[in-house]
């Protein structure tokens, strides 16, 4: 599947509440060794319920500056969540679909990714 | 809000066992460079595998991988929508990407994949029958 | 040498930015009708390309990235293409008003029609462009470009009653015989000139072109705290001559030889021969700067090989995507259209492109992922933010303005 079809799909619960956009796709570099990187595996969505686009990342990341345009941004993407991809029920053209019982977590990044090293 | 920020305790703390990507944050768009830092392309799309339109997904079944690096007429369909056939495909295989940072290190040279054709065609045709075109500049 | 040499890129983009053909004529215009009312304007055009130049050079040498890059990777490729498009044709109209602007400046040294020296004019750029070294292109073209200081020596030589240019600069606003409207559509134009996105454009990927790292943070921002300081002065030079001599005598500016007239008179035939040799540097460096940037941007948009450092047949596309420019730019010029008449059309459409281009800048220069701690500080961010808002001011009425005035006329 190609990822541009994923994103920007419609979010919804398992009753077909519609909880948002499909923003972005979580990635982990932990899958199985390979000979340079090990596999990239999608361990979340992350979901939007206002918002459909985002490449700044303000609601991801700490960082602050500049201070109007971060506070815009975290206005603007207001209320992300991510989703594990454990608790994606299905997939369908357009649509995603999430489990009962599914949990929202917290969006942020870990750390080791927000900075520079 | 609804459903609020219910965090299974072990599961926020769990430490993630890799570096940690966001594909439109941190890979969409960004420039491919190969072996030597030349640029290749840019990521246009990414072609994800084991997602299966339509199909239930069985709780604990693998995860999806990330396959390939697609580039070429992709970008036209990311922009306008679409597909373009599988056969027209320009994928660089993920297996050749050496390392993920501000840009996107292939561990390949660029003259040995398909991605790099026009660009050799370019040279090869055009670019290097014009007198001093294969000529360090002075 | 080898110091005035470290600052050949800053002084190369300015005189690209500043005094290329098209400003040569605005700011000797603008002299001409408001004297030196619109010397503010230049201020606030040089502070803020200074601000976002040295911005996008320390993205360049800490991250290695190039302006267009990011644009790409901040905006999206819709939004990106947008800017790519956008710049393409206003640095695709500039290279025609520049490689015109050579040719006419050949015509005021030799008295041939311009028509003749145009495939001349285009060759030459072209050649430059696939031989020359970076560093020895703007070595000789920042250089050479520098003899435009004439015009600064003229106004003195023409001891000009000080105290009335002061009160002219000092007192913003139009003066009577010449409509509001007008004189904010100039204020814009000079704005769009002194901002142009293809400065940054040409700075950041030409100090990847010289290899700046971090280490080099302290060059970057000297080329900046010369070169466009500099580029703003001899605007304001050029304006203050055009006041001086043009002004009074209510002379008209419709071609170059009126742009010289008081350097002549000032300092003849020598001070003509240096305002000749500063022009034909000036529009030859302007040629190249726009060249390249539209070779830059496409390659940077794309993800194509670029860079003169690399030979041409391992930057292909780079490369074929310029010619074809330069061709195009001679087809344009066969036309017979005045070269003068497209830049000022150019200079306005710029203006527009402006917000798409800087605000990646200034997000970029926050982003602890590319710069490490080499962010932003809070004094940069403030001026950044507040400069932003002054690019979509301009942006916005930039061609309501074009509309209601007639550009300018």
């Amino acid at each position: 599947m190609i990822l541009s079809d994923l994103l920007g799909s419609v979010a919804v619960e398992a009753d077909g509440t519609r909880l948002g956009t499909i923003l972005d796709v979580r990635l982990e570099v932990s899958g199985a060794p390979a000979q340079l990187l090990a596999a990239t595996v999608v361990t979340g969505v992350l979901v939007s319920p206002h918002s459909r686009f985002s490449t700044w990342g303000y609601e991801r990341r700490g960082e602050d500056g500049p201070l109007l345009i971060a506070r815009l941004q975290r206005w603007v993407h207001r209320g992300t969540f991510l989703v594990a991809w454990d608790d994606v029920e299905r997939v369908d053209e357009g649509r995603v679909t999430f489990r009962p019982g599914y949990v929202q977590r917290d969006a942020m990044l870990p750390r080791a990714t927000r900075e520079r090293t | 809000m609804t459903e609020a920020m219910n965090t299974n305790d072990a599961d926020a703390t769990r430490q993630p066992a890799g570096q940690v990507l966001d594909a439109h944050l941190h890979v969409l768009d960004r420039q491919v460079l190969d072996r030597d830092a030349v640029p290749v392309t840019t990521v246009d799309d990414l072609e994800l595998d084991g997602i299966e339109l339509g199909a239930r997904i069985e709780p604990g079944s693998p995860p999806p991988t990330v396959s390939a690096i697609l580039t070429g007429p992709q970008l036209a369909m990311r922009l306008f929508g679409g597909h373009a056939p599988a056969a027209r495909r320009i994928a660089i295989p993920w297996r050749l990407v050496a390392d993920i940072g501000t840009v996107v290190r292939l561990g390949v040279s660029g003259d040995d994949l398909d991605a790099g054709w026009v660009e050799r065609w370019v040279s090869r045709h055009l670019i290097g029958r014009i007198p001093g075109g294969r000529h360090d500049p002075e | 040498m080898k110091r005035l040499f470290a600052v050949a890129l800053g002084v190369l983009t300015a005189i690209g930015g500043f005094v290329d053909i098209g400003d040569l004529v605005t700011n000797a215009v603008v002299g001409s009708r408001f004297g030196l009312g619109l010397a503010w304007v230049v201020l606030v055009g040089v502070v803020g390309i200074c601000v976002y130049a040295q911005m996008a050079g320390r993205v360049a040498a800490v991250s290695g990235r190039a302006t267009f890059e990011i644009i790409r990777e901040r905006l999206g490729p819709r939004a990106g293409l947008a800017n790519l498009a956008a710049s393409f044709l206003i640095n695709l109209l500039t290279v025609t008003a520049e490689i015109g602007g050579v040719a006419l400046a050949l015509q005021l040294a030799t008295s041939v029609d311009p028509g003749w020296w145009i495939p001349v004019a285009a060759f030459g750029v072209w050649i430059v462009i696939w031989r020359a070294k970076f560093e020895l292109l703007e070595n000789v073209t920042g250089m050479l470009g520098l003899a435009l200081i004439v015009f600064a020596v003229a106004l003195f030589m023409l001891s000009p009653d000080w105290g009335q240019l002061a009160g002219q600069a000092l007192q913003p606003g139009p003066p009577a015989e010449e409509p509001v409207a007008t004189y904010w559509f100039y204020a814009v134009a000079l704005f769009g000139a002194a901002m142009t996105p293809y400065e940054v454009f040409f700075f950041s990927s030409g100090a990847i072109e010289e290899r700046w790292t971090v280490e080099d943070l302290a060059k970057s921002r000297l080329n900046v705290l010369v070169g466009f300081p500099l580029g703003g002065l001899l605007s304001i030079a050029i304006a203050g001559c055009a006041a001086v001599v043009l002004l009074p005598r209510a002379i008209d500016v419709t071609s170059l030889s009126q742009v010289v007239l008081p350097v002549a008179e000032a300092g003849g035939k020598v001070a003509l021969a240096f305002v000749i040799v500063g022009i034909l540097a000036a529009t030859f460096g302007a040629a190249l700067e726009t060249t390249l940037s539209s070779g830059y941007t496409l390659a940077q948009y794309f993800g194509w090989s670029w860079g003169k450092f690399r030979r041409p047949a391992r930057a292909a596309r780079f490369h074929l995507a310029m010619i074809i420019g330069i061709l195009i730019a001679v087809g344009i010029l066969a036309t017979g259209v005045d070269p003068i008449l497209v830049t000022e059309y150019s200079v306005v459409f710029s203006a527009v492109a402006l917000p798409l281009t800087y605000l990646p800048i200034l997000i970029i220069a926050n982003d602890r992922e590319y710069m490490g701690d080499h962010v932003n500080g809070r004094a940069m961010n403030v001026v950044g933010q507040v400069y932003l808002v002054i690019i979509l001011a301009a942006a916005l009425t930039a061609i309501p303005l074009l509309i209601v005035t007639g550009a300018g006329a």
